[in-house]
């Protein structure tokens, strides 16, 4: 199988190539293409087939990681859209949950009433009503007000109408009757129904959701059709694949139909990177580190899979999104991000960043602030000669420049400032990592750390150190490592059903039904994406609390009927999981099933792991030795170290530090007391010395 | 008790980030945590909870961030009010100890805020405390629920008073304590299982406490905090410099008990008194209303008057969509002196009643901002609009279920920006609860939620929208209500409009909708019974003549108002068939 990853980036797009049967791997990075995404793509295709000699026609898949949908959101230039809505309730959307984001804060901005999705004029009340008790209807859906309301909607120039009624989790009749009436009154419009993106409780967060689902329809839809023509002209028959925030991917037509799928696509490819790094290595449980320019992405991989984020915690630009997502936990620091005194002379790094445009003052784009990488130069950690592969000269002379002024504010040494600031981010990042391990049972001394993106092996060992995390893999290209991720995963959809079924009045009957129909529906998608039969695989959860409570946990069921026994197995592991979760349980408590899950996979051709070539001796690789700076046994002091080259690090040498590693996407930093070596499937593998 | 005091810890600004940082973590999980394991919508859905680490001379360490100001601010407070116990009692405090707090004249907010207290032992020695507090369904109080009972006629008559009780003795639960509670108080295992996601949380976060101690050594933590707190005071003490020295006056009226024959239960007042002096502020409070000695709308001075003072100064000089985040103690309240005389609604004397003291400590900030408003015109809003909480409940076989409903208020127009609509107001910040969680768990429709048409209040930036919120009984049950805000209008700044007050009425099977006051003690309805809360609209900011025709026009399209008052009100001409009209615009503003 011929396949390519390609990852659009907002400057780069990367692409990554592997043929499983040559066991040939390519990589392949050019500038995205602002205006329409899908050009970079096909060109990124096509240039590196040219390279490296690959036959288009025999590409057999394409799988790619968007952002179209994200930037239309983060830059609320989606389309224009209409809602219809029960009537009394219209401004469920503006109103919310009444919280203002900030405690602190007069002049604050509400997002959802600031730049409102759908305006209010643009949201239209019928006549209908459903209940709680299994969605019994109070009030008859009046289908001429409907017809009304889609008519006043086209006159009003909205291009995408989304429906969201109360309960319509539990019965989506209405909801699918006046879509029904809207492709009847108006087929060209983009229709979102509330029950179809994310049919779960909470009329908010599930509006909300339909909201940006219905605000970047068209959009998304129309990059996804540009995309597939593209392809198409260019002679590239091969399938496209669209990766999802869940994980997975979806079929083009999947895509256009629920894009709000795809709003952290990028990211959620980045922590299958990551995992797929751990499996070269055959580690399983690894926190994935990811850190840009601007900002740190983490993730936490084990036994199980990906980590999920709760239904209560996911949220773009302040809007909530209430569909399957990778729980990846995001914080305002990179390269990037500026230090600077405040006004009560508090000595603070991040989140504000210099970005990449003026960047940090080593750029030498006229940046001004002192930067993490500026701090990182004047450690003599990054390399004025060898950084992105030689292509861009770092201005040693700026970062001095920045982190001096900052030292004199402070009254302390360059040297100390720099190592300060690092410090300071290291620690942020450490505290972000310990929220989703330690606060969550899980103790990080079991993991390995996967470090990647530009800046993730630069600050790796600190943060293991801080963790006392023992061991850290660097993945062979840890600057296309979403584009990598792009190539091991499946395609995945979920399913879900709120049942509020208390474990003290079970009816095993209704959820073994409901399971059954979950999958049968789950199944038939997968089939009419071409999924052979035996490549499919089901998982089934259970969305748990105590009654009572307002947040659940997800307790994997089997893949069988339901019977009395093994049940109480489930309610137990559920106990198990709310000690780990939040340090304690509820025994007595009884429990209720709020929503019945089930994740359907179709199994896709993957990326193929490779054996590095042989390789020459050490001392082939050693690029230089140089004075950096680091702290060991207490004290700063400037250290002989060996600067090596990682293409042509030799397999299987454990090496001592202090060195820095070059490579052409990232630098490598290994402190004192630290040792390494290159594993045969490319990993570099850090095993972590005590702090010194 | 007292902590040998080490000579000076010399602290560099790099460790001292890194243990806030610590710090701050640990305060997140504490709330994280209380939040996922409380059984009651008040603390779950509505966030009506705090959290913080306090160190042994009082001074809080970190807050949760997620998590009401009404409910943080007061937690070294209770600290306080527990210290003052002990020490009367002499008793002391033990490892594995536990202790529940709720007195109103101890630094509690109000009695439903229970404080639960673990004390955090380093090396044998105690360092501080780890706190949590959260509103409670109910306190045993003379009728359902724990607000509305605004017919409280001292403070025995609110409910259970917990002064300083420890509901564990050095890691054992005192049995006797758990079975008074439960017997006094209805829903008891909701009420008990809150207090144990409390005590959870708590734990947790007196174990992080510990953990950070023996990281970084406790004289760095210990140097760490009194850093914080010169912090703080630093940044208050530069925003109050900024402002000119001088004298700013204002007051600031409220309902009490508009069906009462006695005047001095209604049309209460209170007057704020600024006094700017170089970096120091004095807030003086002399001319409100004396105390309603049977009424328990008086305000805790500790926990709930200094913290509305507190938190709208902060909310507006160091506001932190232009300042950010920085840590909430003791540091920022130095530079404020507060003046209340005793006997008046701002500092009752015992036995007073205080439970329903919410609406009013709303009125204290909102007049301190009205004061403010004359010096920082351009980082205030107009008058906000007071706020209701309803509590709805009914017998559910032996027990009772009990529902309390947070109807929110909306903010005045700001310079640049029309007032934030339907939001929780100025000290607190809870959350509503879903449509379909309310009538999944209890006998109750909520028939209609939506923003009121046609009232918001004209200014060039119009004053936020209040909503309406209609409920409905499916069963026999009862209500009451706790809000104010129903005849004196949010005042409109700078030219703008004053905003609309509130309303609440009840339309019972076959009868006529009848208007009810802000204020309702228990009272029983029948299964059809509904209930209407209107909320209140902001005041308008600045000439409503100024306000940009486009934005006009556009609140017409979006039924904030109507062509009428689009000409009126804003001198802006809508045609006929619904254009806007420039060049009859301009005329009609010129003329």
């Amino acid at each position: 199988m011929k396949l390519f990853g390609v990852d659009v980036g907002g400057t780069f797009t990367d692409v990554f190539f592997n043929d499983t049967e040559k066991h040939k791997t390519f990589i392949h990075k050019l500038p995205t293409t602002l205006e329409d995404p899908s050009v970079g793509v096909i060109n990124g295709i096509l240039e590196l087939s040219k390279l490296h000699n690959v036959v288009i026609e025999e590409i057999n898949h394409i799988f790619h990681g968007t952002t179209i949908g994200t930037n239309a959101i983060l830059e609320f230039d989606g389309a224009h859209t209409g809602m219809i809505t029960t009537e009394g309730y219209k401004d469920i959307m503006h109103i919310g949950r009444h919280q203002r984001p900030e405690n602190y804060s007069i002049m604050q901005d509400i997002p959802w009433q600031n730049q409102p999705l759908i305006q209010r004029r643009n949201r239209k009340t019928v006549s209908e009503r459903m209940g709680p008790k299994k969605g019994e209807v109070i009030k008859s859906l009046n289908e001429d007000e409907v017809r009304a309301a889609v008519n006043e909607l086209k006159e009003l120039g909205v291009e995408s109408i989304i429906v969201g009624f109360l309960f319509s989790y539990i019965n989506p009749e209405h909801e699918q009757r006046v879509v029904e009436i809207i492709k009847e009154e108006y087929p060209e419009a983009f229709i979102t129904s509330s029950s179809d993106v994310s049919p779960q409780f909470r009329e908010f967060e599930r509006f909300t959701t339909a909201g940006l689902n219905g605000f970047i329809g068209p959009k998304v839809k129309n990059y996804v059709g540009n995309l597939s023509e593209g392809l198409k002209s260019a002679n590239i028959s091969a399938d496209l694949h669209i990766m999802c925030s869940n994980g997975g991917v979806a079929t083009p037509e999947n895509i256009a139909a629920k894009p709000v799928n795809t709003l952290l696509s990028g990211p959620a490819a980045g922590v299958l990177g990551g995992a797929y790094a751990g499996a070269l290595s055959d580690r399983k449980k690894l926190i994935t580190f990811d850190i840009g320019g601007t900002s740190a992405d983490i993730g936490i991989v084990t036994e199980d899979g990906f980590g999920e984020a709760s239904a209560r915690d996911t949220w773009i630009a302040g809007y909530p999104v209430m569909v399957p997502m990778i729980d990846i936990h995001t914080i305002g620091a990179g390269g990037g991000s500026i230090a600077y005194i405040d006004e009560g002379g508090l000595f603070k790094v991040g989140p504000k960043s210099a970005g990449s445009v003026p960047g940090p003052a080593c750029y030498g784009h006229g940046g001004t602030f002192p930067t993490v990488s500026d701090a990182n130069v004047v450690l003599g950690r990054l390399d004025q000669e060898n950084f992105l592969g030689g292509e861009m000269k770092l201005h040693t002379e700026a970062a001095h420049q920045v982190i001096g002024e900052l030292a004199d504010k402070l009254g302390m040494t360059k040297e100390e400032t720099a190592e300060g600031v690092l410090r300071i981010l290291n620690n942020n990042m450490a505290n972000a990592i310990r929220e989703k391990t330690i606060q969550k049972g899980a103790d990080p001394r079991e993991f390995s750390l996967v470090a990647f993106g530009g800046a993730g092996p630069l600050h790796a060992v600190d943060v293991a150190r801080e963790l006392k995390i023992p061991e850290i893999v660097i993945p062979p290209y840890p600057g296309i490592n979403s584009a990598t991720g792009l190539l091991t995963t499946d395609l995945k959809y979920d399913v879900i059903k709120t049942e509020f079924m208390l474990s003290s009045e079970l009816e095993l009957g209704i959820l073994n039904e409901d399971f059954q129909a979950l999958e049968e529906g789950l199944r038939q998608q997968l089939i009419d994406d071409h999924v052979n039969d035996e490549d499919v695989s089901m998982l089934r959860f259970a969305e748990c609390r105590y009654v009572g409570q307002g947040y659940e946990l997800r307790v994997p069921l089997p893949n069988e009927e339901l019977i009395g026994q093994n049940i109480e197995k489930y309610f137990d592991l559920f106990h198990e999981m709310h000690r780990n979760e939040y340090g304690h349980a509820f025994k007595e408590s009884p429990i209720e099933i709020v929503n019945i899950r089930v994740t359907g996979l179709g199994k896709m051709p993957k990326l193929n792991k490779e054996k590095m070539n042989e390789r020459s001796t050490l001392e082939e690789a050693i690029v230089k030795t140089e004075n950096v700076t680091f702290r060991h046994k207490g004290e700063l002091r400037k250290i002989e170290t060996i600067h090596y080259q990682r293409e042509l690090l030799p397999v299987g040498i454990q090496i001592e530090g202090p060195a820095i590693i070059f490579q052409k996407d990232t630098t490598t930093v290994i402190p004192p007391d630290n040792s390494f070596s290159l594993e045969e499937f490319g990993n570099l593998i850090i095993k972590v010395g005590d702090q010194s | 008790m007292t902590l040998e005091t080490k000579a000076k810890t010399v602290l560099d600004p790099i460790t001292m980030q890194v243990v806030l940082g610590a710090l701050e973590n640990a305060a997140i999980e504490m709330g994280h945590k209380l939040a996922r394991m409380s059984y009651s919508s008040i603390i779950r859905e509505s966030e009506d909870f705090g959290c913080a680490l306090v160190n042994l001379a009082g001074h809080q360490l970190c807050e949760s961030s997620h998590s009401t100001p009404l409910q943080s601010g007061p937690i070294p407070g209770y600290v306080k009010g527990i210290n003052t116990i002990m020490m009367e009692r002499n008793e002391q405090y033990e490892p594995g100890d536990i202790i529940l707090h709720n007195s109103t004249y101890h630094g509690a907010s109000h009695g439903p805020d229970f404080g639960i207290c673990v004390p955090v032992f380093y090396q044998e020695e105690l360092i501080g405390f780890s706190v949590t507090t959260a509103h409670h369904l109910d306190v045993g109080a003379s009728t359902p629920g724990s607000c509305g009972i605004v017919d409280a006629v001292d403070a025995y008559a609110e409910g259970l008073q917990f002064k300083a009780i420890k509901v564990y003795e050095q890691g054992k639960k005192n049995t006797f304590i758990w079975n008074v509670l439960r017997d006094n108080i209805r829903s008891s295992d909701m009420v008990v299982g809150d207090i144990e996601a409390q005590i959870a949380a708590a734990r947790i976060g007196a174990e992080r406490y510990l953990e950070i101690v023996e990281k970084y050594g406790l004289d760095i933590v210990e140097a760490t905090a009194e850093a914080l707190t010169d912090y703080s005071e630093k940044m208050m003490r530069n925003a109050i410099s900024k402002l000119p020295d001088g004298e700013y006056q204002a007051e600031g009226l409220m309902d009490g008990y508009l069906d009462s024959d006695d005047p001095a239960k209604k049309d209460l007042k209170i007057t704020v008194t600024l006094k700017v002096k170089g970096d120091e502020l004095e807030v003086d409070l002399t001319g409100t209303s004396k105390q309603v000695d049977d009424r328990p709308i008086n305000m805790p001075l500790e926990g709930t008057v200094n913290i509305a003072i507190y938190l709208t100064l902060r909310s507006i000089l160091l506001d932190s969509t232009e300042y950010g985040n920085f840590p909430q103690n003791t540091g920022l309240t130095r530079p404020i002196k507060i003046i209340a005389p005793s006997g008046t609604l701002c500092n009752p004397i015992f036995p007073a009643p205080t439970i329903a003291r919410f609406a009013p400590g709303n009125v204290v900030a909102d007049t301190l901002m009205k004061a403010l408003a004359e010096v920082v015109p351009k980082q205030v809003s107009a008058g906000v609009g007071n706020l209701k909480v309803l509590a709805m409940s009914g017998k559910r076989g032996k027990d009772y279920w009990v529902y309390m409903d947070i109807m929110e208020g909306s903010y005045g127009g700001r310079y640049g920006k029309d007032g934030m609509d339907s939001v929780d107001t100025l000290y607190a910040n809870t959350r509503n609860n879903p449509i379909e969680d309310i009538e999944s768990h209890y006998p109750l429709r909520v028939t209609r939620y939506e923003l009121r048409n046609h009232s918001s209040a004209p200014g060039k930036w119009r004053g936020g929208i209040g909503s309406i919120r209609e409920m409905t009984f499916l069963e026999d049950g009862s209500f009451s209500v706790e809000g104010d805000g129903h005849k004196y209008e949010p005042w409109g700044f700078a030219g703008g409009n004053d905003g609309k007050v509130g309303a609440l009425s009840i339309r019972k099977p076959e009868e006529e909708e009848m208007s009810l006051p802000s204020k309702i003690p228990n009272t029983v309805v029948v299964k059809g019974s509904s209930l209407k809360m209107t909320g209140p609209c902001g005041g308008g900011y600045g000439n409503p003549f100024e306000r940009a025709p486009q934005a006009v026009f556009e609140d017409f399209l979006d039924d904030y108002i109507s062509k009428e008052q689009a000409e009126t009100e804003y001198g802006v001409v809508i045609t006929r068939d619904g254009k806007l009209d420039m060049q009859a615009t301009e005329h009609l503003r010129n003329s």
